[in-house]
């Protein structure tokens, strides 16, 4: 482990909703006063803020975070946001370990906020230019397209069916039912149910996919002799790891995802894991499709290629298996506002770490958890290792 | 460098045209909802108060920025206010003349710690100082639709 010791103390989060009354600013002061309180500190006891918000056209504000920085309780305070797209959500928390660990800071407020319904007519719109100008936009490109392709190519490399994949998605939407801030839980989905919804491009149906969503989602980060201080059961950032693949995806693997291999490794290594199926207990990969959780498992090496939907058929993935997967409701089931979304998942192993998930509770006392994000051009892996 | 010494129009290089094809649907958020409504069907201003920071926000807001309790204390505000700082604008956002010079200040409400960056009407722009007291110019109710702009101008008193 590198730098300080650095644990998380405090987690609130708003719920997650379709459309929002409230404005960005509200919807990240909401969470970020939960945050507060669940760890009975003020914003004075804050020496610094990071903000996380995914592309700026969502919110349709640039320089997003300067605009939210007093919701998330900024205001004469060292702020920084750092931007890795779809990872942000834990790319944030990895920034608030940093500033901690450094030594720079011994507290550090995380928000991650992401209001989707402002844009208009749909958020898709602020996907077209983020594909290449010359080769793929005169094409009019959507984002289902990358995601239809590379659930295909998964697919056919390990003859997966539609309904190997579609138990992910099942499992995730029941889950979030027992989350009290959940858009889409649904205790009775079932596999036909998904087999049957809508074709978007060919093999994404409506429910392979996480809905637009609008929430926020915060931390509290602090040194170690803060930490024993305000609580008796700290969860501690044991390891982080990023890593970014080719911009070009036309020039990835894209049946498996290398770069979250990458970031996996680096945050293994911190921890000192050597054999991560027995290690982690716990895991909320980035599901905002769903054969992408059974794609991030593989790279995060918990399951060999192409086994993590048979694992999935068996069971191991739900809460009472072996190792429960998106125990949360994941992205598929509490919803998808991009950058909370991913901070949602690390909140969601601090409460489980903690004991304090509720309904949701995974049994057997898990000690450490894993959160995984992933976005940019499709091509960036982010990991955060908790442990109680 | 190479074409971009030569080129004497944008369209000398091979070119593709693209446009980001959003547009947006803000809510005024919770705090705003009533600022606006009071502004469209009573033509007032409110503000909110922080007591423990003793900071009145015009615009309100839903939270303290300082102490981030939640506002609860609505008082209304006068229609009044001194000019903080003020520019007299004289070209279009494309570098156009524009037929009338336009006066915009950053008017400091009486009684608050905020304020509206507005327009200043009835006023020859040689004639504003910093430090002038002036009102709002709210428009006819039947043309107020809960917008800044259902205040027409800032006059002088």
């Amino acid at each position: 482990m590198s730098g300080n010791r650095v644990a998380v103390v405090g987690a609130g989060m708003t719920k997650f909703v379709r459309r929002a009354q409230e404005t960005a600013k509200e919807l990240a002061w909401e969470a970020a006063s939960k945050a507060l309180e669940s760890c009975e500190m003020t914003l004075d006891d804050i020496d610094a803020v990071v903000i996380g918000t995914a592309p700026e056209a969502f919110d349709g504000v640039h320089m997003n975070s300067e605009y939210l920085s007093d919701g998330c309780g900024g205001w004469g305070k060292p702020v920084i946001r750092g931007y890795v797209g779809g990872g942000t959500g834990v790319f944030s928390p990895i920034q608030g370990w940093y500033h901690v660990a450094s030594g720079l800071f011994d507290t550090v407020l995380v928000v991650a906020e992401e209001k989707m319904s402002s844009c208009q007519p749909h958020p898709q719109g602020a996907f077209l230019t983020i594909f290449d100008n010359f080769i793929e936009r005169p094409l009019e490109p959507n984002l289902l397209w990358i995601f239809a392709l590379e659930m295909n190519a998964y697919m056919n490399r390990y003859g997966l069916s539609k309904r190997d994949i579609a138990t992910v998605s099942v499992k995730n939407k029941r889950n979030a039912a027992d989350h009290p801030a959940a858009l889409l839980g649904d205790p009775n989905i079932t596999v036909e149910d998904v087999l049957n919804s809508e074709v978007l491009a060919w093999p994404v149906q409506r429910l392979d996919v996480s809905p637009v969503t609008d929430g926020a989602v915060a931390l509290v980060m602090c040194a170690e002799h803060v930490a024993r201080r305000v609580t008796d059961k700290p969860i501690w950032v044991e390891g982080v790891g990023w890593s970014l693949d080719s911009a070009y995806w036309t020039n990835r693997d894209l049946s498996y995802p290398t770069y979250v291999e990458e970031a996996a490794r680096m945050a293994y290594d911190m921890a000192g894991i050597t054999e991560p199926r027995k290690q982690i207990h716990i895991a909320e990969p980035y599901d905002p499709f769903d054969y992408k959780e059974l794609h991030h498992l593989e790279g995060l090496l918990l399951f060999d290629k192409g086994e993590a939907p048979r694992a999935a058929a068996d069971g191991v993935t739900q809460r009472d298996g072996d190792l429960p997967v998106c125990p949360s409701g994941g992205l598929l089931g509490v919803g998808n506002p991009i950058a909370a979304a991913g901070t949602m998942k690390v909140a969601e192993i601090f409460w489980q770490l903690r004991g304090e998930a509720g309904a949701r509770q995974v049994p057997g006392k898990p000690k450490r958890g894993l959160a995984q994000a992933w976005g940019d051009l499709m091509q960036v892996g982010t990991v955060i290792i908790l442990g109680a | 460098m190479s074409l971009l010494y030569r080129i004497q129009h944008p369209r000398d290089a091979l070119v593709v045209e693209g446009s980001m094809p959003i547009t947006s649907l803000y809510t005024v958020g919770i705090a705003g909802e009533r600022f606006f409504r009071e502004i469209m069907e009573q033509a007032r201003l409110f503000a909110t108060r922080c007591p423990e920071c003793d900071v009145t926000y015009l615009p309100p807001r839903l939270y303290c920025e300082r102490c981030f309790s939640q506002l609860d204390e609505w008082v209304e505000a006068p229609a009044t206010g001194r000019v903080h700082t003020y520019t007299t604008v004289h070209i279009d956002l494309d570098g156009n003349p524009l037929p009338e010079p336009r006066t915009i200040a950053f008017v400091r409400i009486d009684d608050t710690d905020g304020g509206i960056v507005h327009y200043l009407g009835k006023v020859d722009p040689s004639e504003v100082y910093i430090g002038m007291g002036v009102e709002a110019v709210f428009k006819k109710k039947s043309e107020r639709k809960g917008s800044i702009t259902d205040i027409a101008y800032f006059r002088p008193v």
